[in-house]
């Protein structure tokens, strides 16, 4: 009969573990954005050429779709936010104009917008304390977007369907209180935060 | 108190504003009656106890306009549309585009 072994383990460790990094926070940079609202009646013809160029079904819906070279977010009825990198589009939302042209209204938001990530196990309780919707899996899945804001300040955000990454973007000129906001209500959790 | 949005889904009182009555509609400026008419439009409420039709936007959201049925005694919601289908369908009812 085989003697059994214990080994020690100290009744906080868990506790320590669970709390360690538990969420990752980094400001997102380097993308060019532009806002894009379908001309009236235009809907269905954008939605084509879109999926023409870009290889991307337009969400109806408060979600994100994401092609090879750009994400397409739903920012309110026919309306959405085109992103994409900024070192490989530097003339983004003027070539998506031109492609865009007669269908819909293209303006630039590259510089007017603030965007930061939220990812880990605790991503869901940091947001909790200052966004007012529902944020658990189910009714927010993989891939939903939705514009609502965080402590006061506006934000559009949404969850990447492909790493539980969380973005939120937020107007350019609110950045520091929203940043101010999210590494303080993170505090709790250990965040890793990142530039 | 909780609204329904067509777009967004439900969401708390304070994304919304409250902009009035929806029950009203603007009369033509060009009418024979216009100056009685606006006077109506701008002033005759009814200011109901029950089910009342409302214009709500929603400002910290998709900035959809809505209409909102909710009963004034106990804020029970019975219905939202977006003030367009209301719009579109008035439109199509008078025989217009």
């Amino acid at each position: 009969m085989s003697s059994l072994t214990l080994t020690p383990t100290n009744a906080l460790a868990s506790a320590l573990n669970s709390s360690r990094s538990s969420v990752a926070i980094a400001v997102l940079d380097g993308l060019s954005i532009a806002h894009v609202a379908a001309r009236k009646g235009q809907s269905a013809a954008l939605a084509a050429r879109v999926k023409e160029l870009f290889g991307v079904t337009l969400s109806q819906t408060p979600r994100i779709a994401t092609g090879s070279n750009v994400s397409f977010v739903w920012a309110g009825p026919d309306q959405w936010l085109a992103m994409a990198r900024a070192d490989t589009n530097p003339d983004f939302e003027r070539d998506l104009r031109g492609k865009l042209e007669g269908l819909a209204s293209v303006a630039d938001q590259t510089d007017a917008r603030a965007l930061a990530t939220v990812r880990g196990p605790n991503a869901r309780h940091v947001l909790a304390k200052g966004v007012p919707i529902d944020l658990h899996p189910k009714a927010f899945p993989a891939g939903s977007a939705a514009i609502t804001h965080a402590s006061h300040i506006g934000v559009l955000m949404w969850l990447s369907e492909a790493d539980d990454t969380f973005t939120l973007a937020c107007p350019r000129s609110y950045a520091s209180s929203f940043w101010n906001w999210l590494t303080e209500s993170a505090v709790e959790f250990s965040p890793a935060v990142g530039e | 108190m909780r609204i329904s949005c067509p777009y967004c889904g439900e969401r708390s009182l304070d994304e919304y504003l409250y902009i009035g009555d929806a029950t009203v509609t603007r009369p033509d400026p060009a009418g024979a009656n216009a100056q009685a008419d606006f006077y109506k439009y701008a002033y005759e409420r009814t200011n109901p106890a029950g089910a009342h039709k409302e214009l709500w936007y929603h400002s910290a959201g998709c900035h959809a306009w809505l209409v909102v049925e909710r009963d004034t005694r106990t804020h029970e919601i019975s219905s939202v549309e977006t003030a367009k289908d209301v719009a579109l369908k008035r439109n199509v009812a008078k025989g217009g585009a």
